[in-house]
Formats: structure tokens, C-alpha cells, sequence
């Protein structure tokens, strides 16, 4: 390359850099549009009680959408920091799947009449704390025994998968019909059928994981270097790991336990944000995938309402979408 | 930098043992020796990227478990072999990033003058704004290097620097280890591979042979014909070469 086309390069690498702000406060644009009409669409203000109805049904599902798309958009980021590779997800390693089976586990062993299945929040609050520790030992045991080696973590995360699948699936055959009927109500969370009573408990859960980790969120850039960079410039690379994943499985468990699996959002969002933002600073990236997941979901739950009228449910969408850049991403990554 | 009775076991076999050396400051000291010597493992204990099973390592006097990690990075820089980055990141930014234990990620005026001057120094001036993966190994090489000189530590450690560079860039980032001593100073140790360039471009040479030291001394104490066939177990030719005993083996 001579030095003139070097420069040329180099300044439109400048160029593109100075207009993340930009890209930015566009999808922030965007994201609220989607957002005020997704409240707006239809709405007949001379009607009032229809309008209180429509608001009523709408305001939750807004807010879940939008705490969803950051939780999971965040979580990839950081996952796939953590990791040092942009194809993995934690919803593709099973952490939804094993989110389940735990939320299943604890209705099973506990009787759908106790208090622990009732209580909306007190159920939610023993999935985390379980969620919590089972999946940062898995996975951080996972992490160390493969040597942070890619192919087999997705080839275990996948096993895992499925694994926890059948036992989830083996408890609910097993369990009472009474407990099964009742579990279901919540375990088959979707857009469509959001679980709303824990939205106050969510956001509190997402705004201490921030507060507690703080610190290691600030040093997200430095792991990005990965683990031998990171401890030559002074990161506690282990117990950092361990916090980070412990927010992830957290983050992943909150936006689970509100809408259900929706196995490929994470690495779509986390993936465009990183195409379109071209950086490192996980400030800039984790905005990103928010704001793409926000389009995504509430563009996809209007589709879903006015367009096909509640016949396919967006995440199938996602799934689908999600595969296809899946298998896209893959093969680009080989060249 | 004292080096007392370092152990590291794998699997029950000991890779490093009972290795006790001093590594002279402002000098440059080359590691080598045969596949499974034991030199990146040693590397790896006295940069603290894997922990000893036995032994210390001091550092400025104070043992390397009593340093706080932020501390010491500010002493204390190493490079690897494997620098596989996946982000989208310019050489500036990698550069920037040398400046972390000084600055926590707020880098100030001076930080950026530093960061400039390591540029300048690695000569990348115009490469500064292009990204790390879009550069030939030499040059990433280099980046990498600029990182360690704009950390501006006392000791710049080295695994085998050379390692999947042709002889052209090889020989350039020996020179530019060279001058990392003479002309700023640095406590340079590494480990390398080939002989040679041990002999031409460093202080002392520190020879391992299954997890023990063979030799450790100056060049001209470590190079002999005699040395260098009880350590690689293979007739060596010495030539004196611009004052410096140079190897042929085959």
C-alpha cells in the first residue's frame, strides 16, 4: 500500500469513526419512533375508555420490549467480550434453556401451591439467585476447562442445550397436571403473553447488576485485548471474568423470565451494532445493540399485531432471521 | 529481577525446575533452548500470566505475589506470542491502550504525548489510523511493540518475538529490541528460538534444558561449540562474526 492511499484510508477511517455519535442518536431517533408508534397506532382519543383499555395493554408491553432489548442487547456484548469471539451468544450456549429448566425445577420440587410459585416476584427472585449460581459455575468451569477454545465451548454449550432441555421436559412429564397447568401460565412467556408482574423487580435487578459492576464494566474495553493483554496491563483477569458472567447470566435470566426464549435476538443486535459502530468502546456498542434491539422487537411486535394479526409471533421472525445471519456470519468469519 | 527456585509442574511432570537465576538490569537476556525446555513457561511465571507452584520471583526487591496487579504493570510489560484480537481497533487505539495502567482509561495530555512519541518511535505515523487487522504481521508486530514502549515500563518481556516473521522483519524487530535498551533504558528479556539472534543482539544468554538451566553467562560464556552440542544434542560450527560467535548447525 503506498503511503497516499494509506492516508486516504486513513482518513475515511476518521470520517467514520467522528460519525458513531451520529449513528447513534439516528437509531436512538428511530427507536423511539418505533416506540411512540407502536403507543400511538390506532388509538381513537375520542374514545376514552377504549383509549384507557389500548394504553393499559400496550404501556407493558412497551417497557418489557424495551428492558428485553437492553438486557439481552447488553448481555451479548459482554458475553462476547468475555469470550473474544463475536459468533457465540449466551442463548446459544443454553443459558435461556437452563433458565427454564430452573424455573421449572423450583415449581416441581416446591408444589405449584406454595408461596414460591404464587408470588410472581418471590419465584423470580429464587430463579435469579439460582440462575446465578449454577450458571457462572457451569459456564466459568466450562470457560477455564476448554482454555477459552471456541469450538469447544459452542460444541458443550450446545450439548448443554439440549441437556438442559430434556431435563426441563422430563420434570414437566412427571410433574402433577395441577403443578404443569399452572407452570405453563408463566413458562411459556412471549411478546404476546408477556409476564408483566415483574417489571418493577426486573429494572431493579438491572440497575444494581450495573451499580455492583461498575468497575468491570469500565475495564470491558481492556478485556477485549483478551487474558494475556488484559493481566499485562494490570486487570484481576479472573474474578473480573466471573463478575461479568455473573451479570450476564443475570441479564439473560431477566429478559427470559419476561418474554421466553428468543434464542437469536442477542446475536443479531450484537452483531449489527458492531458492523455499523466499527469499535471497541462497549459505552458506544452496548447502546448499539439496545437500540437495534428496540427496533427490532417493537417493529416486530407492529408486524405481528396490524400485519399478521397475532397468527405468528415475532420471535419466529427473529428465529428465522436469526438463523440465516447465523450461518452468514460463520461463513464470512472463514475468509 | 531474582528468579529462586521457581517449580511448575503439569500433570505430575515437572516443566520448570528448582530455576533460580538473576536477570541483569539494563541489559538484554535472551532464553533458549529446545522444544520443551521449559523458557515460555518460565516466561509466563515471571510475567505472573500463570502462577508457580513453587519458588519467587522478585521484582524491585518485592515478590511478585505481594505486587498489586495495577502497580505492577507500571514495572513490568509483556508481549505474547498469541495477540488475537477480534475488535475493531486502530493502531492508535491498541497504542492508547499501553497508557491503561497509568491513566485508568482517561488519558491525559501527557498520555497522548507518550502514545504519540511510541508512534513515533515504531515509526507508524501512518498507519496510526488504520485498523490492527488490516496490517501485515510485521507491522502488527510493531504496534504491539509501540504498546509496550507507550506502557514505558523498566522491564519489556518478550515470548519469542521473531515467531512467524520473515527474516527481514525478524532481524528489524531484534534491532529495534536492541535500541529498546541502549537508547531508553529497558531491562529487555526474551525468548527466542533461534541462536543467532540471540548471539548477535542480546547481553546474556540464559540456555535451559529440561526445565533446568544448562548455562547462564554472557554470549561469548554460552556460545561455545561445546555448550551448544550438550544442550541440542547436535554439532555446532562457532564463526566469529563482528566480535559476536555465531552458530552453524546441520
Amino acid at each position: 500500500m503506498s503511503s497516499e492511499t494509506v492516508n486516504l484510508v486513513a482518513t475515511m477511517k476518521r470520517a467514520d469513526r467522528r460519525n458513531n455519535t451520529q449513528k447513534l442518536v439516528i437509531m436512538s431517533v428511530l427507536a423511539l419512533l418505533a416506540a411512540a408508534l407502536y403507543m400511538l397506532i390506532d388509538l381513537d382519543f375520542s374514545n376514552t375508555r377504549f383509549l384507557r383499555f389500548a394504553l393499559k395493554l400496550r404501556t407493558p408491553k412497551l417497557i418489557v420490549m424495551m428492558i428485553t432489548s437492553f438486557a439481552i442487547g447488553g448481555a451479548s456484548i459482554v458475553f462476547q467480550s468475555i469470550i473474544n469471539n463475536n459468533v457465540v451468544t449466551p442463548c446459544l450456549l443454553g443459558m435461556n434453556s437452563l433458565y427454564t429448566a430452573i424455573h421449572t425445577a423450583v415449581v416441581f420440587f416446591a408444589g405449584a401451591g406454595s408461596v414460591l410459585a404464587i408470588n410472581a416476584n418471590l419465584s423470580f427472585a429464587v430463579d435469579l439467585i439460582l440462575m446465578g449460581i449454577v450458571a457462572t459455575t457451569i459456564y466459568s468451569y466450562l470457560f477455564k476447562k476448554t482454555n477459552h477454545n471456541i469450538l469447544y465451548v459452542l460444541l458443550i454449550g450446545t450439548v448443554l442445550t439440549s441437556f438442559f432441555g430434556s431435563i426441563q421436559s422430563t420434570m414437566t412429564r412427571v410433574m402433577d397436571p395441577n403443578d404443569y397447568d399452572a407452570l405453563l401460565a408463566t413458562l411459556v412467556a412471549s411478546f404476546n403473553n408477556i409476564n408483566s408482574e415483574i417489571i418493577v423487580s426486573s429494572l431493579i435487578t438491572l440497575v444494581l447488576i450495573i451499580i455492583v459492576l461498575r468497575k468491570e464494566i469500565m475495564l470491558l474495553d481492556v478485556l477485549t485485548l483478551g487474558k494475556n493483554q488484559a493481566i499485562n496491563l494490570g486487570v484481576d483477569y479472573d474474578k473480573c471474568i466471573r463478575k461479568l458472567l455473573l451479570g450476564v447470566t443475570l441479564c439473560i435470566a431477566v429478559a427470559t423470565a419476561m418474554v421466553g426464549p428468543i434464542s437469536f435476538l442477542g446475536l443479531i443486535v450484537a452483531n449489527l451494532s458492531r458492523q455499523l459502530l466499527k469499535t471497541y468502546r462497549h459505552s458506544q456498542l452496548v447502546l448499539g445493540a439496545g437500540l437495534f434491539g428496540m427496533i427490532i422487537l417493537i417493529g416486530g411486535q407492529m408486524l405481528v399485531e396490524r400485519v399478521f394479526v397475532y397468527s405468528i409471533p415475532v420471535s419466529v421472525f427473529i428465529t428465522v432471521g436469526g438463523g440465516i445471519y447465523f450461518l452468514y456470519l460463520l461463513l464470512a468469519n472463514k475468509k | 529481577m531474582r528468579i529462586r527456585n521457581l517449580l511448575k509442574q503439569y500433570g505430575g511432570k515437572k516443566v520448570v525446575d528448582d530455576v533460580s537465576f538473576e536477570i541483569h538490569k539494563g541489559k538484554v537476556t535472551s532464553l533458549i533452548g529446545p522444544n520443551g525446555a521449559g523458557k515460555s513457561t518460565i516466561m509466563s511465571m515471571i510475567s505472573r500470566l500463570i502462577a508457580a507452584d513453587a519458588g519467587a520471583i522478585e521484582v524491585e526487591g518485592k515478590s511478585l505475589k505481594d505486587w498489586q496487579s495495577r502497580e505492577l504493570s507500571k514495572h513490568l510489560a509483556i508481549l505474547t506470542q498469541s495477540n488475537n484480537i477480534q475488535m475493531k481497533l486502530t493502531v492508535r487505539e491498541l497504542i492508547a491502550f499501553g497508557r491503561f495502567p497509568h491513566s485508568c482509561g482517561r488519558n491525559t495530555k501527557e498520555d497522548e504525548e507518550r502514545i504519540d512519541r511510541a508512534i513515533a518511535y515504531m515509526e507508524l505515523e501512518e498507519f496510526q489510523d488504520c485498523f490492527i487487522d488490516e496490517l501485515s504481521g510485521g507491522q502488527r508486530q510493531r504496534a504491539f511493540i509501540a504498546m509496550v514502549i507507550a506502557q514505558d515500563t523498566e522491564y519489556v518481556l518478550l515470548d519469542e518475538p521473531t515467531n512467524n516473521l520473515d527474516i527481514y522483519y525478524a532481524t528489524n524487530m531484534m534491532k529495534i529490541l536492541r535500541r529498546l535498551c541502549d537508547e531508553l533504558g529497558k531491562t529487555v528479556i526474551l525468548v527466542l528460538h533461534e541462536i543467532n539472534y540471540a548471539a548477535f543482539y542480546s547481553d546474556y544468554i540464559c540456555a535451559f534444558k529440561n526445565g533446568q538451566i544448562a548455562k547462564y553467562g554472557t554470549v561469548h560464556e554460552v556460545i561455545t561449540k561445546e555448550n551448544l552440542a550438550e544442550i541440542y544434542r547436535v554439532d555446532f560450527e562457532i564463526m566469529e562474526i563482528e566480535g559476536r560467535p555465531l552458530s552453524i548447525y546441520y
